[in-house]
């Protein structure tokens, strides 16, 4: 009887919170129901059947409801501005929130709830693939937005956004790069790595290098190796042209990091905040940074291209680099006014006019073509260091999760490296590349 | 095994219980069979019949509207795939492989509830079918919700706890657990992609060497999972009583400050105090810092760079986070062992040591067994700990995916969750973890002296 | 004789000089990372470096990072009071869910009782994170995620709560059972009986519960980000002060980071520190019964 009261009651609460989240999911499901019936009218709409950015489609019922965009902290405010003038000139009924969510945490978020995330949202670009794998890209090719991409970006840029032979997002900055911030005062010559060191090690300041896979390149693709990676339409990874194994140059190479690690002087780290600033002398990093380097080091704020070493084998090589960008992408829509919209507002955070107007606000470099030949960017002492390195980076294309492991472990097993073998390192590169293709398909 | 043979026991005796309410029931009962409720309604126990009614109405309709669907769908896990409409670029979604498992689990299960609910209807009918024979009074419905208040008081205050626990604790593990047994990973992630049964791949993947087998990675980090969930159970144990019986001993002035002072760092949150003790031992955090200028060190130690290192590291700091409870605990403890116990010992001249290995210890061991075997199944999934100290780091090319030195299976797994997005792994590493915890638990709590007649104690 | 009795003197004065030492390099130790963190708190953000330093004291002290906090540019307030609304209901829910079960568990006896607390055994063995995937699209059935992040984090901090019953149920387990007794004999009900007379003598394990259970959601970021997910309005102090350290857009939020917890640390700590008579009587109660 106790029993039978008991599981009464429980079966009781259980049938009301099951009909209650029912009726949740049912009225979810007629949401989605009403979505065709939304779409059926603007399918007739002739601006609908090839909606193209300059079609002027006065009648285009682009309906009403809100959309969410997720950018880094720093633009915020900027971003907000921006959306909202873009929505009151259209004279949409549409309202714009903007949170901040970085763009390493974006395709995360994204990706573990693409129906929670933001309609337009910031990302790096070695998520793209990642992210098209996920369906979690609004697919670009085709909408007649993709030929004002290919039109008006770098090249680097378009490729960056491109999965197979389709593109899925709108270039951001073509600034995803890194060069040598260092200290006047201490690093007499800022071409050489040896110096660097010595002088850093004889000033007892820092070095900071990060050795993760996104850094690491500057001495595997500065002594001539290569690792590339191709994938299919749908954002998996299918082939991959990676010879750190095979190429004895990979050993100069890994020497070389290893001889860079056994220094006093050497610090792990890409970032100006999270080093110590009393020691800090020189580090690579990005323009991000630019305005916490110069902080840092005052009157003594230098930038350069990244520095040459001389190999194990007597060649003196230059590091080379990845030339990255950040991305602006349109999560899959169901509503076609909806999806035409956000369409149109990222393409308007990537245009020319506003691309400049980021830089000047917090600097991130364009890459929108007319943006970058504007005067002020040419002028940026940290854009142009970025630029001096340029001729030595290879465009970053896709790269699986198995790669930047790879990277993040040899962080942490450079240290046992140092005069290691030839036997030893070639072991080490052998695994390296295992760890890098371990997502192949 | 004797459990499982009375549980089909009892399962054919409700059987037969079933059988006989029918072929000895009256037509009022026998229709119960199909309409619940139905016996008691006519009988005019209204109450109760519009009960069992309402329950039978609100399952079906729930079937008919809801979880039948998905119920259907259960054994594939959904066969429409989402797409993007060509000509409108609008993405059409598919079947939600994620919802149709969860309310197909939650499906069932409300089955179940159902079957237990017709059960409970036969009973009903069958008691007041012989209550009427004997001319017996059925209980009111006023009676039933006093009793509510007296001798079932127990079925009101558990009703919401059991209710929480079963949607939020329950339903969520048996989902997870099913998830274990699919292909829910970056690759299958719904509502985009859809997932499926996959059987028992998952767990082979993980004891499995070589290739995409997670074996080596998956034996490293349980080996260190329990090597450190030993030496945090037990150093912490030992060191927080020493300082107990330090703080304790006759000649210590202002015992209440010291308490305080160590009590103080349980009340500021870890994440706080671990995150920047965690940045003192980084390369060029404070703690390297001071001994390069001082001269004691030419190279920053590598705290979190060698694998030896950080785990030891991890171990020391565990420690200062965990001697204050125990030398809270310990305190009371020790405050309850008879004076007189040492009095003697002192007149049989037994030094310190001799005291503490003859009464203390077997004192303190007998009266914290059952903690110390929580706390070493707690320190086995010690989460905030090794996150926010190490993150798992120092990560090597001899592990899989991103799993470091000193990850422990439950910071894998969270990894698993976040970062790879790899959920059938993740689920499957946690059915791990909780045959390890189990296990454990099993053997040692067999071998507790403390643990024997939990009414003893009172 | 008499020299004996000084040796002894001495021997004992030589014990307490270096337990008093060894006290005093412990206190150290402990209190060190807290002193760093207020002393850091103090250094700006404007004038030095908000970043990480080789040095502990700032070499202007400034309450800028504190000015920062409370300023519009940050939602600090907005996050601290979010926080303090879950702390708060959840010590209230969690307080009764547990008295609640405990009392059952301890005072009555029924059918299903040791199958009950054999299942809360069973189900506290699977690691907590397991199912937070699960959770996240449970509530987000309900649309307490985001938006409604607040509720449902409240909603689960509460909800499985009853399985915390051990020491809750060790404490009555003390209340001699002859007081409830004569009350039945003079006509009480059970549910009288928990009201009058159990829940008025179980005051320091109601307040250790309530206690235990505010503090645990300042220290909550990894579930409170995910229920949050990318709606910075429902995130608490934890998830926002996570983010500032390990995030890279907030490059030398570091000081700022030390003012938040400065912040959060206070409240926690002044009611720890005036309730911690009943926490040890909890603690040590929970450890000896298991």
């Amino acid at each position: 009887m106790k029993k039978k009261v008991l599981s009464l009651v429980l079966v009781a609460a259980m049938a009301a919170s099951m009909v209650a989240c029912g009726s949740n999911d049912a009225a979810t499901n007629d949401a989605n129901a009403t979505a065709p019936e939304t779409q059926a009218p603007a399918a007739d709409a002739p601006a609908a059947d090839a909606p193209a950015a300059d079609a002027p489609a006065e009648e285009f019922d682009y309906g009403s409801g809100s959309i969410t965009i997720w950018v880094a902290d720093a633009v915020v405010d900027f971003t907000k501005t921006q959306a909202e003038q873009f929505i009151a000139d259209k004279g949409v009924d549409y309202t714009i929130t903007v949170e901040p969510v970085g763009e390493g945490d974006a395709a995360g978020n994204v990706i573990t709830d693409v129906e929670g995330a933001a309609d337009i949202y910031g990302f790096a670009q070695d998520q793209t693939a990642r992210l098209v794998s996920a369906n979690a890209l609004q697919q670009i090719s085709g909408t007649g937005f993709d030929e004002w991409i290919a039109a008006e970006n770098d090249a680097g840029a378009v490729g960056a956004a491109t999965v197979g032979d389709t593109i899925y997002a709108f270039p951001l900055t073509s600034d995803n790069g890194y060069f040598l911030y260092y200290d006047k005062s201490v690093v007499t010559d800022p071409t050489s790595l040896e110096t660097i060191l010595a002088d850093c090690e004889a000033a007892g300041k820092s070095f900071y290098f990060d050795l993760g896979a996104w850094y690491n390149v500057a001495f595997f693709f500065g002594t001539g190796c290569t690792a590339t990676y191709e994938t299919d339409n749908d954002g998996n990874f299918v082939a991959t042209d990676i010879d750190y194994a095979t190429n004895p140059q990979a050993v100069v190479a890994l020497k070389e990091i290893a001889d860079m690690v056994a220094s006093s002087a050497y610090q792990q780290g890409s970032s100006v905040d999270a080093a110590d600033a009393t020691k800090l002398a020189a580090i690579v990093d990005g323009t991000w940074d630019a305005a916490s380097a110069q902080k840092v080091f005052g009157d003594n704020y230098a930038c350069a291209e990244l520095p040459s070493f001389e190999g194990s084998d007597g060649a003196t090589y230059h590091m080379a680099g990845f030339s990255g960008n950040k991305l602006l992408g349109v999560k899959p829509q169901t509503d076609a006014g909806k999806l035409k919209l956000c369409l149109e507002l990222a393409q308007y955070l990537t245009s020319a006019d506003v691309q400049t107007a980021r830089f000047e606000q917090v600097g991130w470099g364009p890459s929108n073509m007319t943006a970058q030949a504007s005067d002020a960017v040419q002028a940026d002492p940290a854009l142009s260091a970025l630029a001096a390195q340029m001729p030595y980076c290879i465009p970053q294309g896709q790269y699986p999760q198995g790669y930047w492991d790879a990277g993040t472990a040899l962080i942490d097993d450079a240290k046992s490296l140092v005069g290691a073998s030839d036997e030893d390192i070639q072991a080490y590169l052998e695994k390296y590349v295992a760890t890098c293709t371990a997502d192949i398909q | 095994m004797k459990k499982i043979a009375s549980f089909f026991k009892w399962i054919g005796k409700d059987l037969k219980d079933i059988g006989i309410t029918f072929g000895d029931g009256d037509w009022k009962t026998r229709i119960s069979y199909l309409i619940m409720g139905f016996g008691p309604l006519v009988r005019g126990y209204f109450a109760r019949g519009i009960a069992f009614l309402a329950l039978e109405v609100l399952y079906i309709l729930y079937m008919v509207s809801f979880g039948a669907d998905y119920l259907a769908k259960i054994s594939s896990l959904g066969t429409v795939e989402t797409h993007m409409d060509l000509t409108t670029f609008v993405t059409v979604y598919g079947d939600n492989s994620f919802l149709i498992l969860l309310y197909g689990v939650l499906s069932i299960i409300i089955t179940l509830a159902f079957i237990l609910a017709w059960r409970m209807n036969l009973r009903e009918n069958r008691n007041e079918e012989l209550a009427a024979r004997e001319n017996r009074k059925v209980p009111t419905v006023k009676e039933d919700l006093h009793q509510l208040l007296d001798n079932k008081f127990h079925v009101t205050l558990l009703a919401l706890p059991t209710l929480g626990i079963f949607t939020f604790m329950i339903v969520p593990i048996i989902f997870m657990v099913c998830v274990a047994f699919t292909n829910y990973d970056k690759q299958h992630q719904a509502p985009s992609n859809l997932f499926t049964w996959v059987g028992f791949e998952n767990f082979k993947k993980l004891v499995s060497f070589g290739g995409s087998g997670f074996g080596s990675t998956f034996f490293s980090i349980l080996g260190w999972t329990l090597v450190w969930a030993f030496f945090a159970t037990f150093l912490n144990y030992f060191l927080g009583m020493a300082v107990a019986i330090l703080i304790n001993k006759k000649c210590v002035k202002f015992k209440k400050l010291w308490r305080t002072i160590l009590v103080m760092t349980i009340a500021i949150p870890q994440f706080v105090s671990l995150l920047y003790v965690s940045k003192m031992f980084a390369p060029d955090g404070i703690i390297n810092s001071k001994l390069l200028e001082w001269g004691w060190i030419s190279q920053a130690l590598p705290f979190w760079k060698d694998p030896m290192w950080a785990r030891v590291t991890i171990i020391v700091i565990n420690c200062w986070v965990g001697i204050p409870y125990l030398m809270l605990i310990s305190t009371g403890i020790l405050m309850n062992i008879p004076e007189d116990l040492y009095e003697s010992a002192r007149i049989d001249g037994a030094n310190g040591w001799q005291m503490f290995r003859k009464i203390t210890l077997p004192y303190m061991l007998f009266v914290t067994g059952p903690y110390l075997l929580t706390q070493f199944t707690g320190n086995l999934n010690n989460f905030n700990i090794i996150y926010l100290l190490s993150g798992g780091a120092p990560q090597s090319i001899d592990m899989t995916g991103s799993a470091g030195k000193t990850d422990l299976l439950v910071t894998w797994l969270y990894k698993m969750t976040l970062d790879d997005t790899n959920y059938c792994m993740a689920a499957t590493i946690g059915i791990v973890v909780f045959l390890v915890t189990a296990g454990i638990s099993l053997v040692v709590y067999g071998l507790l002296p403390s643990v024997k007649d939990e009414e003893g104690f009172q | 004789m008499a020299k004996e009795k000084k040796l002894h003197k001495q021997h004992r004065t030589l014990d307490s000089v270096i337990s008093h030492a060894v006290l005093i390099l412990i206190s150290i130790v402990w209190l060190f990372p807290f002193i760093c963190i207020v002393l850091q708190s103090f250094r700006s953000y404007d004038t030095e470096i908000g970043g990480m330093v080789g040095y502990i004291i700032p070499k202007h002290f400034s309450l800028d990072s504190y000015a920062w906090l409370f300023s519009k540019d940050s939602q600090f307030v907005r996050w601290y009071l979010n926080t303090f609304i879950i702390a708060l209901f959840v010590a209230i829910g969690q307080t009764c869910m547990v008295l609640m079960v405990s009392y059952s568990l301890s005072r009555m006896r029924f059918k299903g009782r040791t199958l009950w607390m054999r299942i809360c055994l069973i189900l506290g063995m699977f690691p907590g994170f397991l199912t937070m995937i699960c959770l996240y699209f449970l509530l987000k059935q309900f649309g307490l995620t985001q938006q409604g992040a607040i509720p449902g984090l409240i909603l689960i901090g509460v909800a499985s709560s009853g399985m915390g019953y051990y020491v809750c149920k060790g404490f009555f387990d003390t209340i001699p059972k002859s007081l409830d007794e004569a009350a039945r004999i003079d006509g009480a009900s059970r549910a009288r009986i928990f009201f009058t007379l159990t829940i008025p003598l179980s005051k320091p394990i109601i307040i250790y519960t309530a206690l235990t259970a505010f503090m645990a959601p300042w220290c909550d970021y990894i579930f409170a980000s995910y229920v949050a997910f990318g709606y910075s309005d429902s995130y608490n102090v934890a998830v926002a002060l996570y983010r500032w350290v390990n995030t890279n857009d907030y490059q030398g939020y570091f000081t700022r980071f030390c003012a938040g917890g400065v912040l959060i640390a206070i409240p926690v700590t002044i009611l720890f520190m005036c309730l911690q008579k009943y926490y040890v009587e909890g603690v040590t109660g929970g450890a000896v019964k298991g």
